[in-house]
């Protein structure tokens, strides 16, 4: 089913949760509606579902304007993120609750729920009461409840920020698992930015109510449109500072890290003065000859390691693999790599990559 | 530094288990005094043949006291009259407040107002109550046979005709327990988290079917909580019998005595205090017996199955 969402607007008073979102999201895709919290994506999703009504816009499902439908005949499934399970109810009966209503038989009820539940793997569990279940059983328990109605639309809201740590990734998988499984388009909302790069096919991110870029994961983070989503994405987070812009290249610190002639043919003129720029920590290169720097703090992760440094005033971290020799004081040479120096325009939209 | 092997100290540790019961002592002291005492102190008159609370002699200690009380027909006419209003007014009162209560807490605006309404009729005397009950049930000008007789039924004597009385009591007495069902039930219902109704709404569940199978049972232990209550306090029912009859008799020939009004009679008009204190200790062996059933009846089921 494809969902196309114009100008979806819901005011609270003077606050506007939610402002002006426009959206068309393709069959089958698995959407990740990322942002800080506050930022509207919540609201978005309960107007999808109907639950809450948009102040102005509209919402299409497919051809069909559902806008004003209540949530009960939208044929939408929502997986809220305490999963909202009837705690009385086993789990078989709580996924063959909503075929109940729906006045299928019961006993094509229980055949129904029984295979859903084997899509989710959830077989040996169903005479379980929801307490007598980890916190990602409960979630598959919610996932199954909402799919077994066969609906057009699934909606997550937050889906993983209940489980741990480990759960959380193992579980992630699963909704990806099942969602192609099932083929049915998904939106799913989070504040982990992690979570929405590693599973869904596009990610909108949004900001105070406002829609910033809507993209595939992998081109967002290498394109984001502006600072905020620069910031958004990535960890160790992108490294911001003011660089200077002359007629030589750019400064960082008093050093020159890109020399004019390397960027001359950008679209984009730059003229010269100073300018917001971005780095990610993973994008600076070890080098023999290349800006001088010196480890001020030298922190190991494993697989990398992380280090902080000064250019001139401007604190910096970098990213490299973990057979490097870099200790606290080590002095080392760096540059960055080419096409990953992130310029801003003053109102902070991407202006270049240098 | 203070010296912690001083005897001082060490008397201090050995007493410090024993501290908690100081504590506790003032209330102890007041629920033997006002509770355990007259408890154990009814239970030994109901034995005690021609007792005399002021000069504190009696005949002898036998039975007689419950012979006489089971041969009184004042007594098994309270005693039936008993069941039947705690048969009647507390499952009335339990379902009427509940379905209340829903829709209260589905009320938006003014949700304040209706409980403060509903709940009136709890911080209100009952006496007072009485009064204005007394007024609606009249046979003449009363409320109650004015809007009957709007649907062309005839006027009923409620107060002044036997067979009415009962009814009337259990119309008066559910009226009044609302109240305090209402209360706990809406108090209940917030505990209920929103996200399973609003799951359930998008799972398109009929409101029935939202009420008697995500409501109810999530209200259970509340529900039972209050039958519980609501039995043990309509077995001793005593002052609606009072005020709606205008305290002189339990209605129209004794026609709704109820057993606590019967103990209340033989105490302190007839100073038959033996026979009492034994009406006294059989009602309390039913409410005893009454509510090992109830608890037992609606025990979890699940809890006993787990353990």
């Amino acid at each position: 089913m494809k969902i196309s969402i114009q100008g979806l607007t819901k005011k609270y008073g003077d606050f506007k949760a939610v402002d002006g979102l426009t959206l068309d999201i393709e069959s089958g895709e698995l959407v990740g509606l990322l942002g800080p919290s506050g930022c509207g994506k919540s609201t978005t999703l309960f107007m999808l579902s109907g639950l809450t009504d948009p102040t102005e816009g509209t919402i299409l499902f497919g051809d069909t304007d559902v806008t004003r439908i209540p949530p009960e005949d939208r044929e939408i499934g929502l997986v809220f993120q305490n999963y909202a399970l009837y705690p009385h109810m086993s789990v078989l009966d709580n996924i063959m609750f909503p075929l109940i209503n729906r006045k299928v038989p019961k006993k094509v009820a229980k055949e129904r729920a029984e295979a859903m539940a084997e899509i989710v793997h959830l077989e040996g569990l169903l005479q379980r009461k929801p307490k007598a279940l980890s916190g990602g059983q409960q979630q598959r328990v919610a996932i199954a409840r909402a799919l077994v109605k066969e609906p057009q639309v699934l909606l997550l809201d937050e889906p993983l920020s209940n489980l741990d740590a480990k759960l959380r990734v193992e579980t992630r998988e699963e909704i990806r698992r099942i969602q192609q499984e099932v083929k049915i388009t998904t939106i799913f909302v989070t504040h982990d930015q992690e979570e929405a790069m590693s599973i869904s096919d596009r990610i909108a991110v949004m900001d105070a109510g406002v829609l910033q870029q809507f993209e595939k994961p992998q081109d967002m983070y290498l394109n984001p449109v502006n600072t905020f989503v620069a910031n958004f994405l990535g960890t160790p987070q992108i490294n911001m500072f003011d660089g200077e812009v002359t007629d030589e290249g750019i400064f960082l610190g008093g050093n020159l890290v890109r020399a004019r002639a390397d960027f001359a043919d950008k679209l984009t003129p730059i003229p010269n003065g100073t300018y917001k720029m971005g780095i990610r920590p993973e994008h600076f290169e070890l080098v023999d000859d290349g800006v001088p720097a010196t480890a001020d703090r030298v922190l190991m992760t494993g697989r990398e390691l992380q280090v902080f440094f000064h250019l001139g005033e401007t604190p910096f971290r970098l990213l490299t693999h973990s057979d490097q020799r870099l200790y606290q004081g080590s002095e080392f040479n760096l540059q960055v790599r080419r096409a990953q120096l992130m310029i801003f325009s003053e109102d902070n939209l991407t202006l270049a990559k240098v | 530094m203070k010296d912690y092997s001083s005897p001082v100290y060490t008397v201090r540790r050995k007493l410090r288990p024993f501290k908690g019961f100081l504590y506790l002592l003032p209330s102890i002291i007041v629920l033997c005094v006002f509770t355990i005492y007259p408890l154990i102190k009814t239970f030994i008159m109901s034995f005690m043949e021609d007792y005399n609370l002021v000069k504190g002699t009696y005949t002898a200690i036998n039975l007689e006291n419950y012979k006489e009380l089971f041969a009184d027909e004042t007594f098994l006419a309270a005693l039936k009259n008993t069941g039947i209003y705690v048969v009647f007014v507390v499952p009335i009162s339990v379902v009427l407040s509940l379905i209340i209560a829903v829709f209260i807490n589905d009320v938006v605006r003014g949700k304040a107002l209706f409980q403060t309404l509903y709940f009136l009729p709890y911080v209100t005397s009952v006496i007072a109550i009485g009064l204005v009950w007394r007024w609606m049930f009249n046979s003449n000008y009363g409320l109650i046979n004015s809007i009957l007789n709007v649907f062309g039924i005839e006027s009923i004597g409620w107060l002044n005709e036997t067979k009415y009385a009962m009814p009337a009591l259990i119309i008066f007495s559910v009226w009044k327990s609302l109240a305090f069902n209402i209360l706990i039930f809406l108090s209940g219902l917030q505990t209920i988290p929103q996200d399973i109704y609003r799951a359930a709404r998008v799972d398109s569940t009929p409101k029935m079917r939202v009420f008697f199978k995500l409501t109810v049972p999530q209200m259970r232990p509340i529900i039972v909580y209050a039958f519980m209550m609501g039995f043990i306090s309509a077995f001793k029912v005593y002052n609606e019998v009072y005020s709606l009859f205008g305290g002189t008799r339990a209605g129209p020939a004794n026609s709704a005595i109820t057993v606590v009004y019967y103990i209340y009679t033989k105490f302190y008009n007839s100073y038959r205090y033996g026979i009492a204190a034994a009406a006294a200790v059989v009602l309390f062996v039913i409410i005893f017996v009454f509510t090992m059933i109830e608890r037992y009846v609606t025990r979890d089921r699940d809890k006993v199955k787990s353990k």
